[in-house]
């Protein structure tokens, strides 16, 4: 005798453990997700970072920083400084505090600059809040001498301890 | 669905009773498919838009402009030097530099800074050559901060003449490569 195959009409999952478990992972990713800043948003170009070994220490600090980004701008494909402050009224002040600052460039979160704009701006953030962290974030492929200029204007106004931002070693 | 039948049930007892009772219900079951299709909507857009690998700093700290001229004692003086072709030399002292592999990097740096004669006194001086890439010069920093774990370890099992242990004075400096600098690795 063959076995009826039998049709289940309206059978029920019970999906609570799926359900569970999946509002644990998206409350999970939820709280982890971090929003891209303004400034990232504004940005053009890739920075293919370094890499270092990983340290536990080591994260980048998300308060009062300034970021020199030195990269190759997708627009003219010339090597440029970029500057970045994460501090909104820091850097309300310090872009105020410029001369001969382009009008364009007030609202910017990150903005284009030349080495003489660069020592201005270090200046400036100097005087507004002397405590102010510098990390230079900077691509793995550029010369040395784009990081060394940087770093001798950092010198120059005696912000002597900086950072380097590096990737992960995997 | 299967709360259906329940529920019929004590429908029909409400109806003989008359009065209002507080109903118990019974095995109850609450369709979530639409509660799990939008949850995993967001969990895969949460999923896929978050990365993981957050950047890390290293810390990094250079002398101030230079006021004064201190005096160095050659001995105690271990160079670096990255050429424009990201080669790497090391120079002890006064001797003649030397190629080295990047990977060899960190025993050099820890057997040189535990050297009896100069321990805790070693100066490293990374001179770095203009044309040289950004890649490569924290690769060296990054295996000269490996090492020195091993060296502060090190330093520290010895105690000083009051009894405490030992501090590690890390002396460190970056410095562009000279003209004389180049003429002594240039044929290397």
């Amino acid at each position: 005798m063959a076995k009826i195959k039998k049709k289940r009409v309206g059978f029920v999952i019970d999906m609570t453990p799926l359900v569970d478990i999946t509002f644990l992972l998206l409350t999970f990713f939820m709280f982890t997700a971090k929003f891209k800043s303004q400034a990232e948003s504004e940005q053009k170009f890739v920075i293919k970072r370094p890499v270092s070994t990983p340290v536990d220490t080591a994260g980048m600090p998300d308060k009062d920083i300034a970021i020199i980004k030195i990269a190759i701008d997708s627009a003219t494909t010339d090597t440029t400084y970029f500057y970045e402050m994460v501090n909104e009224q820091d850097r309300a002040q310090v872009w105020g505090r410029m001369e001969n600052f382009p009008p364009e460039y007030m609202d910017k979160h990150q903005i284009m600059v030349n080495q003489k704009m660069l020592d201005e701006l270090i200046l400036n953030t100097r005087l507004v809040r002397p405590e102010t962290k510098f990390a230079i974030d900077a691509d793995k492929g550029l010369r040395f001498k784009w990081i060394a200029d940087a770093m001798e204007l950092l010198r120059k106004n005696r912000a002597t301890i900086f950072n380097y931002v590096t990737d992960k070693k995997q | 669905m299967a709360g259906g039948g329940s529920l019929k049930i004590e429908r029909s007892k409400r109806g003989k009773s008359g009065k209002r009772k507080k109903k118990k219900r019974v095995g109850f079951v609450l369709d979530m498919t639409p509660l799990v299709d939008i949850t995993f909507l967001l969990l895969t857009f949460f999923m896929f838009t978050t990365t993981m690998a957050a950047p890390q700093v290293m810390e990094m700290s250079i002398p101030p402009e230079i006021v004064k001229q201190v005096e160095v004692r050659k001995s105690e003086l271990f160079q670096i030097y990255v050429r424009n072709d990201n080669k790497v030399f090391y120079a002890k002292g006064t001797d003649d530099p030397q190629e080295i592999k990047l990977k060899d990097l960190r025993a050099l740096a820890e057997r040189e800074n535990l050297q009896p004669n100069v321990k805790n006194r070693l100066i490293t001086s990374l001179k770095i050559s203009d044309e040289a890439s950004y890649g490569t010069v924290i690769s060296i920093l990054d295996e000269l901060n490996l090492a020195e774990s091993k060296i502060t370890e090190e330093i520290t099992k010895e105690n000083d003449e009051a009894g405490n242990p030992k501090k590690r004075e890390r002396r460190f400096t970056i410095a562009p490569l000279l003209e004389e600098d180049i003429l002594k690795i240039g044929e290397l």
